[in-house]
């Protein structure tokens, strides 16, 4: 046995290790950094080496040649109207189904039923692109927000975590109480159910607003026109064959990831919560 | 209300039951709507696609199995899938230790400002990658990123490294690396996330009796944390490997799979052969054989981890 580490061993290890990790999280944060800065800069300062490592002198020209050159609000637009449809939508099916899930377990099929929506979640994206597309053509929905709000709004991951959620919070003597007073299911579920399940309502709801945010691939394939293009599609966009104008790249970069930002920020604890349950359900 | 009074054959108890719940079938069935529709449809599109030629313009034009014979030929394919088990393999072992290193710091109760440094190592995996990949390309720029810039000047203090600047975007094989580094950067906070409940999930007392029989630190980390986080580090290396295969947005915005097909992993092929060459059906064909590959592979891997897990 190795003797004991005295006081003074175990301060010095636990600040150099400190040390270590502060490092580590600048390194972590400093594509953040970079792109801050970038925005505030000319093409001629992001390429000087030695790098600047402070835009001197700051400018926002890169922020009015992007809205003069890009149709910036039009793809803001685009995108709230597109990841909110989808937020709303698919806390609205997930938490219907997780509620069915997890309060009628005396329904006939009911447990074969969920393991099948749990055994869609194998079904790689990869395999179902092209028919899925070939889908979307068909109903038309080629370069409108349906497209990018529908197929994924009822996702067997948001049904689970639902169910996981109000199985164990929503008391089952409350829905029988108010359903000898005459409430009807709906009411039940809007009325009692989903005030009880608002946290877990919004973690679910910051995980689907990432996941629809991002969407690069799916955005590309399906939305065609200037007009309709979400904001990480006019981002690579704007890089051209020949020259890529670097400071408005940027400056769009920082305002498609700043709302992100902030929202992981306020919702942090919720959405950490969902990756671990997503976790342990394996 | 005529509710039946009583049902007489198994068949009408099923169905009157069936009635009182239809609520349950009621609530779950936009599930089952979308699923039929963007789910099992393409599903078994996609497998008739399979063995058909197909531009999505002109006439469908059944090949039978040429498909799948042309797959043993392409070399594209092969090579994308070489590089998918490199990419794979450059980055997942420091990820992985880097997130269980992470999780092993946030664990400790002394460390200050815990908060921060989650925030900070997580943070990474909620940006959008179309900006971020940009803001790493720049990073990575031969002669002008700072990456390089960094190297020089650890160059010229530490000058028996032979440290060089580095052409991470424009050679073939450091192409792949460069993508490690975003992956990296990108899904270490994830892991971390994971392997910290995993670290949560160790019951205290086996610590405190470990410490009451004189364990050190080292041991207890060989002893204790190590073979009960295996289950742990076996889901994160699935999760990753899966995550390699069909990634995209990475590579398409880094390096758009190049120089060349040097960093073409088999989720960019398959968008490439989709819309960029519209072949329809070979790209099912690919996808499908793939997906089976890789759905025998996770089903092996599990079936051994429930295994092991039961014998110890």
């Amino acid at each position: 046995m190795r003797p004991q580490r005295t006081p003074l061993q175990r301060t010095i290890g636990r600040t150099c290790l400190t040390i270590v990790l502060s490092l580590l999280a600048l390194i972590f944060l400093f594509p953040f950094y970079w792109l801050f800065v970038s925005a505030f800069k000319t093409q001629a300062q992001i390429f000087t080496v030695p790098p600047d490592w402070l835009p001197h002198p700051a400018t926002v020209r890169n922020f009015v040649d992007l809205y003069r050159e890009t149709d910036l609000p039009r793809a803001l637009l685009n995108s709230v109207v597109i990841s909110g449809g989808h937020v709303l939508l698919s806390l609205f099916l997930c938490s219907l189904a997780g509620y069915a899930f997890a309060k009628f377990p005396q329904a006939p099929g009911h447990s074969k039923l969920f393991a099948f929506v749990l055994g869609t979640m194998m079904i790689p994206g990869a395999v179902t692109l092209i028919p899925t597309f070939l889908v979307m053509v068909k109903l038309h929905w080629i370069n409108t927000y349906w497209a990018m709000i529908i197929p994924g709004a009822a996702g067997a991951f948001g049904i689970f975590w639902m169910r996981q959620y109000i199985g164990a919070n929503v008391p089952d003597d409350l829905i029988h109480a108010a359903r000898i007073d005459g409430c009807g299911e709906f009411g039940i579920y809007w009325r009692i159910v989903l005030p009880i399940a608002k946290p877990a309502l919004a973690a679910l709801g910051i995980m689907q607003l990432i996941s629809s945010w991002n969407n690069l691939m799916w955005a590309f394939i399906v939305l065609r026109t200037r007009d309709m293009l979400t904001l990480p599609v006019v981002i690579y966009l704007l890089q051209g064959e020949m020259r890529t104008p670097y400071g408005m790249l940027m400056a769009g970069g920082l305002l498609t990831a700043l709302p992100l930002v902030l929202a992981f920020l306020l919702f942090q604890k919720q959405f950490i919560s969902g990756i671990t349950a997503g976790a342990i359900k394996q | 209300m005529s509710a039946p009074v009583l049902p007489r054959t198994p068949r009408q108890r099923l169905r009157s039951e069936m009635w009182r719940h239809r609520h349950f079938y009621l609530f779950i069935s936009p599930f089952f709507l979308l699923f039929a529709v963007f789910g099992l449809y393409p599903l078994l599109f996609s497998l008739y696609l399979s063995f058909v030629k197909w531009d999505g313009m002109t006439a469908m034009q059944w090949v039978g199995w040429a498909n799948f014979l042309s797959m043993l030929d392409d070399e594209i394919l092969r090579r994308a899938v070489e590089n998918t088990l490199l990419i794979g393999m450059l980055y997942v072992p420091p990820m992985l230790i880097l997130a269980f290193l992470f999780a092993q710091a946030l664990n400790a109760q002394w460390l200050k400002l815990r908060a921060l440094y989650r925030a900070a190592f997580f943070l990474p995996c909620v940006t959008p990658m179309a900006v971020i990949a940009v803001v790493f390309g720049l990073i990575f720029s031969a002669e002008k990123g700072v990456l390089n810039f960094v190297l020089l000047q650890l160059n010229r203090a530490l000058p028996f490294l032979h440290l060089q600047p580095i052409p991470w975007l424009t050679n073939e094989s450091w192409s792949k690396v460069a993508v490690a580094i975003l992956v990296i950067w990108r899904w270490t906070g994830y892991n971390m996330i994971l392997m910290l409940a995993g670290l949560q999930g160790i019951p205290a007392d086996y610590y405190e009796a470990a410490m009451v029989d004189g364990a050190n630190g080292f041991q207890r980390m060989r002893h204790i944390t190590l073979p009960l986080m295996r289950p742990t580090f076996r889901f994160c290396g699935l999760l990753s490997l899966l995550g390699t295969i069909y990634m995209f947005d990475e590579i398409f915005v880094l390096t758009s799979g190049g120089p060349g097909t040097s960093s073409t992993n088999v989720g960019l092929y398959l968008f490439n052969i989709s819309f960029n060459d519209f072949r329809f059906g070979y790209a099912s064909c690919v996808g499908y054989t793939i997906a089976t590959f890789v759905f025998i592979g996770t089903l092996i891997l599990q079936r051994r981890n429930r295994r092991e897990e039961g014998s110890v």
